[in-house]
């Protein structure tokens, strides 16, 4: 619908507005507005307000005379400038719209609509996160500090950016928003906790960072199939008592650790191929498993022992240095776990990436139906997951033994959820196809600092495990919102 | 030619077979059970987890791979408000306990609703976050084991008798699902969960269906809450999370299809009680210290062995499709109250066979004493008389129904099933709540 009158509004408009302009621009460098009502309006605030400043200053006693009739002219000349500014806004907002086309005005309210709506969230949070900063800081006297300020500064502005920025990240929009909330817990951490960044608590931080991205090797793997496996708990805890009891029992500690391992692909080779045909069901096949395995494990080493369930022994000197807070690696202060960790992480990384295992395995994860045409065999891929989560499991069972110097089938038990916790918020997709091995690192650093920040600033392990799930939502909703219905029909 | 048409319970049937051989066993290695105290302890120490194996079993029909996994730990974290709030003197009627109970499910189960229907984040990663927050926030709430539980619940958990409240929740939550699934909802909840797209495209609601669903679900964990309350009189902030291991088999156990659409309080109920039995048998053997361990390694591989049949149940239903679930349901629920009955009675009635060994072959292997003919004519004992009596009812009811039911051209006799079970249940009730003193 093309108005013809269109162009000569235009221009009529065009001329008010330059004829306005040039009206104005006869009185200098002063805003003034039109209407004389509100000039003298104007006028009328300054002198109220300015009086009201004399009055209060020549109440206080203690100022000058001078000062205080300086202030004051100064005071309502600002004002009067102040107040006639917005005043021209408006009347100039008020003309536009008188001259405005129909067509126009609906433009302009969609745009503005359409502003709103796309950035109703963000306005949302960081106006809820502002109240909760207000109302936390007005109820609690200890919260008034120049580090919580600067906490909540920092954390607006990781809002503003995850919602703003991350919209130009085609992928690795879960990284991105990882990556800026693991950069502002440091901060935040760094500021508000003592000795935060000092080195034990850095190394503290990435010895356990290693265990749990060990750990989670093969729930990543067994991810990006669309699976889960739940028994990586018991298998850690399995693995933990199975090694030292195998140690007491006399066998050469390097041949056990290694046997240890064989024996978690074993029990990760029965997982797949028990839930290959279950594979919606793979949790729960994954649990039953673990519990199986949780249970012999303890049967088996409790034969000949007076006590049932606890495995005494010494844990061998390699072992320990290995994985204990003080050990060595190659004469530097810091376990070689780590280092373990980070050439795992690499090569995962790279492994994934390059080959065409690791492409194999994205291919059947993201369309089983296009990965078989291709001649990948499923079967092979999902129990080869398993049988790698499985040994991995293993493997931080054993590390765990050196890092405690004993045996408990409980030292798996935190592992049960947070692997899992620790893919999701890295941003690999549980439906499979989508994701990596890079991303879980993040999510087991985010994971990792928080827990230590927690830990800093006093919270108990049951407040941790609060914050963590709740932390787990907002950042899967971030970037692993399933589509609509109406999108799927 | 008649058509062979396969019972759409098929599934069913690998949980009743499993029941009654362990119910079999388990009443023949531990005769306490079939008690007055030996049933009462059962029902409440099993209630609290058959609520809970419903309230996953709502959500797993209502689709979209829902298990909640913080089923354990919301069912605690109820149990420690309550018990925390009676501790300090705030709750003590029952009807406001039952509000809080009920209230703080429905509304646990409502966020979840709301958080996977509007946020569209899978069921699964909404269940983490509440397991990790619940488990969190129980420990906040009450730091160790403790506290005491509303004083009108305090004789609930003794377990002396069958009928205690915990039954009649038991039973009113049964009956509730039962008389939920002849409504419209509940076909809109079946077909949701079974192809949400083609629900929705005809004209369910989904979303408020799923809510519905939750709010359900959320009544029965509120259930399982008070059940779990009155069993242990205080508050327990660690045991969430293997009643959610535990709940989650016994919904694997019981046939009810994680995929969604299948299942109902039928499959739930033989699940969890079958577990529970499990429990009971294992503990019957002395295993001594690793009694723990092997019962861990059974529920595990229990597990793994029930996911495996249901592979094998397709196939089953093929292969014996004359084989209807109820039909197995009565000749074993016949067969087990059969074996309850001896046990129950053998030591009241045996005496004097046991006594005189002379007697006739028949007089030793009969459960009652035989009636005997003396000179004043035929005399028999209450109980024979009791027992004759039962039979013959059971004989004519059974003849009556069938008659009924081939009159009526029905394929199954449904109802008279049930009745019939229950007329047995019934006597033996009777038996083992007035033991006739002749038998002493």
């Amino acid at each position: 619908m093309v108005d013809p009158n269109m162009p000569d509004t235009q221009t009529e408009k065009n001329f008010g507005h330059t004829k306005n302009n040039s009206e104005r621009s006869s009185f200098a460098m002063l805003p003034i507005p039109q209407s004389r009502f509100v000039i003298w309006l104007n006028i009328a605030l300054s002198l109220v307000v300015a009086t009201i400043g004399f009055g209060v200053g020549f109440g206080e006693g203690y100022l000058s005379a001078q000062q205080i009739i300086l202030f004051g002219v100064i005071t309502a000349a600002l004002l009067f400038l102040l107040l006639n500014y917005v005043a021209i806004i408006f009347e100039d907002r008020a003309a536009a719209a008188e001259s405005e086309t129909e067509a126009e005005t609906e433009n302009r309210l969609k745009r503005s609509r359409l502003l709103w709506r796309s950035n109703i969230i963000v306005v949302l949070s960081m106006s809820a996160l502002l109240a909760l900063y207000l109302l936390l800081t007005a109820s609690i006297e200890e919260f008034r500090s120049i580090k919580n300020l600067i906490a909540f500064l920092v954390l607006e502005l990781i809002l503003l950016f995850a919602f703003k920025v991350s919209g130009y990240f085609a992928s690795g929009r879960s990284a991105f928003i990882g990556l800026i909330v693991l950069g502002a817990l440091i901060v935040i951490s760094a500021f508000s906790i003592e000795g935060f960044l000092s080195a034990p608590n850095v190394r503290a931080i990435l010895l356990f960072a290693a265990f749990l991205g060990i750990a989670s090797v093969g729930q990543t793997m067994v991810a990006l199939l669309g699976g889960l496996d739940l028994s990586i708990p018991f298998v850690i805890g399995a693995a933990n008592i199975a090694l030292l009891s195998l140690i007491t029992a006399g066998v050469p500690s390097y041949v056990a650790f290694g046997f240890i391992l064989v024996l978690g692909g074993i029990v990760g080779f029965l997982n797949g191929l028990i839930s290959y045909r279950l594979q919606g069901q793979a949790l729960m096949v994954t649990l039953g498993t673990g519990f199986a395995v949780a249970g012999f494990t303890q049967i088996m080493t409790s034969i000949g022992s007076k006590f049932a369930g606890n495995v005494f022994g010494v844990v061998p000197g390699w072992l320990s240095n290995l994985a204990a807070m003080n050990g060595r690696f190659f004469g530097m202060k810091f376990p070689p776990t780590i280092v373990i960790w980070i050439i795992i992480a690499i090569v995962m990384i790279v492994g994934l990436r390059m080959t065409s295992w690791g492409r194999n395995l994205y291919a059947l994860g993201g369309n089983r139906g296009a990965a078989k045409l291709l001649g990948i065999s499923e079967l092979k891929y999902w129990v080869a997951c398993y049988v790698i989560s499985g040994v991995f499991a293993a493997l931080t069972g054993a590390l765990l033994l050196g890092w405690s110097g004993g045996a408990f089938i409980g030292v798996g038990d935190p592992y049960l959820f947070t692997t899992l916790a620790a893919v999701v918020i890295g941003g690999t997709s549980l439906l499979g196809g989508n994701g990596g091995y890079g991303f879980t690192v993040i999510g087991v650093l985010v994971l990792q600092v928080l827990t230590s920040f927690l830990l800093g600033i006093g919270l108990q392990y049951e407040w941790q495990q609060f914050i963590f799930g709740l932390l787990i939502l907002p950042m899967v909703a971030l970037y692993g919102r399933s589509p609509h219905i109406r999108a799927t029909v | 030619m008649v058509t062979q048409a396969q019972s759409p319970n098929i599934y069913l049937l690998v949980p009743i077979a499993l029941m009654a051989a362990l119910l079999g066993t388990a009443v023949i290695r531990g005769p306490n059970l079939v008690s007055p105290a030996g049933m009462g302890a059962a029902i409440i120490v099993a209630a609290p987890l058959i609520l809970a194996t419903y309230s996953l079993m709502v959500l797993a029909v209502a689709g979209r791979g829902t298990i909640d996994l913080a089923v354990g730990p919301l069912l605690a974290f109820i149990n420690v408000v309550v018990v925390k709030l009676s501790t300090s003197g705030i709750l003590i009627s029952p009807i406001a306990t039952f509000i809080v109970a009920l209230g703080l499910g429905m509304l646990y189960q409502l966020a979840f609703a709301l958080v996977v229907i509007y946020v569209r984040v899978q069921p699964i990663i909404v269940s983490l976050s509440g397991f990790l927050a619940l488990t969190g926030i129980n420990l906040v709430i009450l730091k160790r084991p403790g506290g005491t539980a509303p004083s009108f619940m305090q004789d609930w958990g003794l377990g002396t008798t069958i009928f205690s409240p915990v039954l009649l929740i038991l039973v009113l939550a049964t009956a509730g699902w039962y008389l939920f699934t002849a409504t419209t909802f509940y076909s809109n909840l079946k077909m949701t969960g079974y192809d949400e797209r083609a629900a929705w495209t005809s004209g369910v609601k989904t979303e408020v269906v799923r809510i519905g669903a939750h709010l359900i679900a959320g009544v029965y964990v509120g259930l399982g809450a008070i059940c779990y309350t009155a069993l242990i009189s205080s508050g327990d902030p660690t045991q969430g999370q293997n009643m959610t291991l535990t709940a989650v088999t016994a919904l694997v156990l019981g046939g009810v299809a994680l995929s969604g659409g299948r299942g109902g309080a039928t499959g739930a109920l033989l699940g969890a009680v079958t577990l529970w039995l499990i429990g009971y048998v294992l503990a019957t053997f002395n295993f001594g210290a690793i009694q723990a361990f092997i019962t861990q390694m059974i529920y595990g591989l229990i597990l793994v062995a029930s996911l495996l049949l249901t592979l094998l149940v397709p196939l089953i239903g093929r292969y014996i499709s004359f084989v209807s679930p109820w039909s197995a349901f009565l000749v074993l629920g016949f067969v087990v109250i059969g074996i309850m009955l001896q046990v129950s009675t053998i030591g009241n009635y045996n005496e004097a066979g046991n006594l005189l060994v002379q007697q006739p072959l028949a007089d030793r292997y009969f459960l009652v004493e035989p009636a005997r003919t003396v000179d004043e004519g035929l005399a028999m004992t209450r109980v024979q008389v009791f027992a004759l009596l039962t039979c013959v009812a059971a004989i004519c009811f059974t003849v009556v129904a069938r008659l009924m039911g081939s009159k009526a051209e029905k394929r199954r006799m449904g109802l008279f099933q049930y009745l019939f079970i229950l007329s047995l249940l019934l006597a033996l009730f009777i038996v083992i709540a007035f033991r006739p003193e002749s038998a002493v």
